[in-house]
């Protein structure tokens, strides 16, 4: 009987010492943690925020429309949500430092998912991402444009509309499912700029993604999806010199954009189209751009395949992309060069631009990173 | 057993769903420190090391990229082809950058069997001696990738 008390008093002052610790962090919580009002000052001026301080920058400017590019959703893993933090940024948390290089912090960027708001703070961030914005969209049809290359038309329900520069991309969230956390991850959108309340999204299942998968197995028509964009400088210069345009797998993407981007708009520019797949089977959109071709005489449209199989009967281009581009062009000294895909494939098809005289700071591309 | 500084905070990384949809470990019940110390010993009984394997597999990757998914023969019935991918992936251990997605595919043609790997694997046994776990697609036996890539006793390193 005796024992029995003793345990049942040890349990109780346990259970008592537990409930202190706990009203304790939560005064601790509220009193000590607790930041208060900051301020976060954007370009100089050019916006002012008045934030709740304690949580991190990027969630921070986010629930103020200011969104950030980042992969991984705040995690700290992929290193994409870099600001530059001119005040107020305090020490670089141990998280970040693996992300920063030695000349990123010497520019005072910081990885904003990392960074807590906890005083007043003084960033510069792009002036093109105050445009950006969340939309939320459903999904309006699927279609498989090869065995691993699918491409989803999504149209806009709030915002209803979107403008964008063709060249640029958004941000897909993948919602959690299975044991998988929300992440984003970047598309390059297809459809022409013109069409704003409709999005095109040309996706390649990668082996093992969270976000590729989702789309392959769980996306289904009438689902609704988040996004957020328009990013990125991909786009088309305003000279009128001949262009090259190279790209492969869903590298598609942004030239798909471009092309009926450039016939709505009656921008008659000399273009030529390379687009390098390994077997017929791997080719998409040929019909649409042979048709394209037909109708725009400025516009030619070079498929090549790097292995073709027997049974693909393809008496078109041969050869690895790069190969075919250095068959093709002669003299690059007033040409531009537009690439999208890989990095190897953009790595070497750069040296090839450059050998046929194309100057480096006319070569553009969208590398798949 | 050598131990791992700051294990748990890297097998928390490792598992499904938190850098990529199926993690790292796969199916394997041991712990990651017992892992990597049967995977070297492996390559200690034949003569070689974490880093030797990872040279090897990095020419393999260079010829396979620069065939821009071609596939492409890098040894006696041996092919190569690299799947490109969008973005890229962080190594568990942090601190180590980012690596570009996409699968390199090794065919061993007399056997029929595939071995699948990419930046991040080559990163993972060079630097940290991991393999990846049992049942991972990304699992490499590194006696059998060895002797497959022509290294160790038998091989010419």
């Amino acid at each position: 009987m005796r024992e029995l008390q003793i345990v049942l008093i040890a349990t109780a002052v346990v259970c008592g010492v537990c409930t202190v610790l706990t009203v304790l962090l939560l005064l601790a919580e509220r009193f000590i943690a607790n930041y208060g009002r900051c301020t976060i000052d954007i370009n100089q001026g050019a916006r002012r925020l008045e934030v709740r301080g304690g949580s991190p920058l990027l969630g921070t400017l986010m629930e103020e429309g200011v969104f950030i590019p980042s992969a991984c959703g705040g995690k700290g893993s992929c290193g994409e949500c870099k600001v530059k933090v001119l005040a107020g940024g305090g020490p670089i948390a141990p998280t970040e430092a693996p992300l920063l290089s030695d000349q990123q912090r010497t520019a005072n960027l910081r990885i904003s998912c990392q960074v807590k708001v906890r005083n007043d703070m003084a960033i510069e961030v792009p002036p093109e991402l105050f445009s950006v914005r969340e939309y939320q969209a459903v999904v309006e049809r699927i279609v498989d444009l090869t065995h691993d290359i699918k491409e989803l038309r999504l149209k806009l329900i709030e915002p209803g509309e979107i403008e964008f520069t063709a060249g640029q991309y958004i941000q897909l969230k993948a919602p959690p499912y299975a044991h998988n956390e929300a992440v984003y991850r970047a598309y390059s959108v297809a459809s022409p700029p013109d069409e704003k309340d409709h999005l095109e999204l040309i996706i390649r299942l990668v082996p093992g993604g969270i976000c590729t998968t989702w789309v392959f197995e769980h996306l289904t028509e009438g689902h609704t999806v988040s996004l957020n964009g328009p990013y990125g400088k991909f786009r088309l210069s305003d000279s009128d010199r001949e262009m090259v345009w190279i790209a492969g797998g869903s590298g598609m993407a942004p030239f798909w954009s471009m092309v009926r981007f450039m016939k709505a708009h009656n921008i008659a520019r000399k273009c030529t189209y390379f687009f390098g797949a390994v077997r017929k089977r791997d080719l998409f959109l040929v019909d649409e751009l042979r048709q394209l071709e037909r109708e725009l005489d400025w516009f030619t449209f070079v498929p090549a395949l790097s292995g073709p199989a027997a049974e693909d009967n393809w008496s078109g281009e041969t050869g690895l992309i790069t190969e075919v581009v250095d068959r093709h062009i002669a003299d690059g000294s007033n040409m531009e060069g537009y690439l999208c895909g890989s990095g190897g494939m953009i790595d070497a098809a750069v040296k090839v631009l450059l050998k046929k005289g194309i100057a480096e700071d006319c070569i553009f591309y969208d590398k798949f990173t | 057993m050598k131990h791992i500084p700051q294990e748990r905070r890297i097998v928390e990384r490792m598992v499904p769903g938190v850098l990529c949809l199926e993690g790292f470990l796969g199916s394997d019940p041991r712990s990651l420190s017992e892992i990597i110390e049967t995977d070297r010993r492996a390559l200690e009984d034949i003569g070689l090391d974490c880093q030797s394997v990872a040279r090897r597999l990095e020419k393999v990757y260079e010829i396979a990229v620069a065939n821009l998914e071609r596939p492409v023969q890098v040894g006696t019935d041996l092919e190569a082809v690299h799947l490109s991918a969008m973005g890229r992936i962080p190594c568990p251990w942090g601190g180590c950058g980012l690596w570009p997605k996409g699968d390199v595919v090794l065919t061993d043609r007399t056997t029929g069997r595939v071995y699948r790997f990419t930046a991040l694997s080559m990163h993972l046994i060079g630097l940290h001696g991991f393999f990846q776990g049992r049942g991972h697609r990304y699992r490499l036996e590194p006696d059998e990738i060895a002797r497959l890539l022509g290294l160790g006793k038998e091989g010419s390193q």
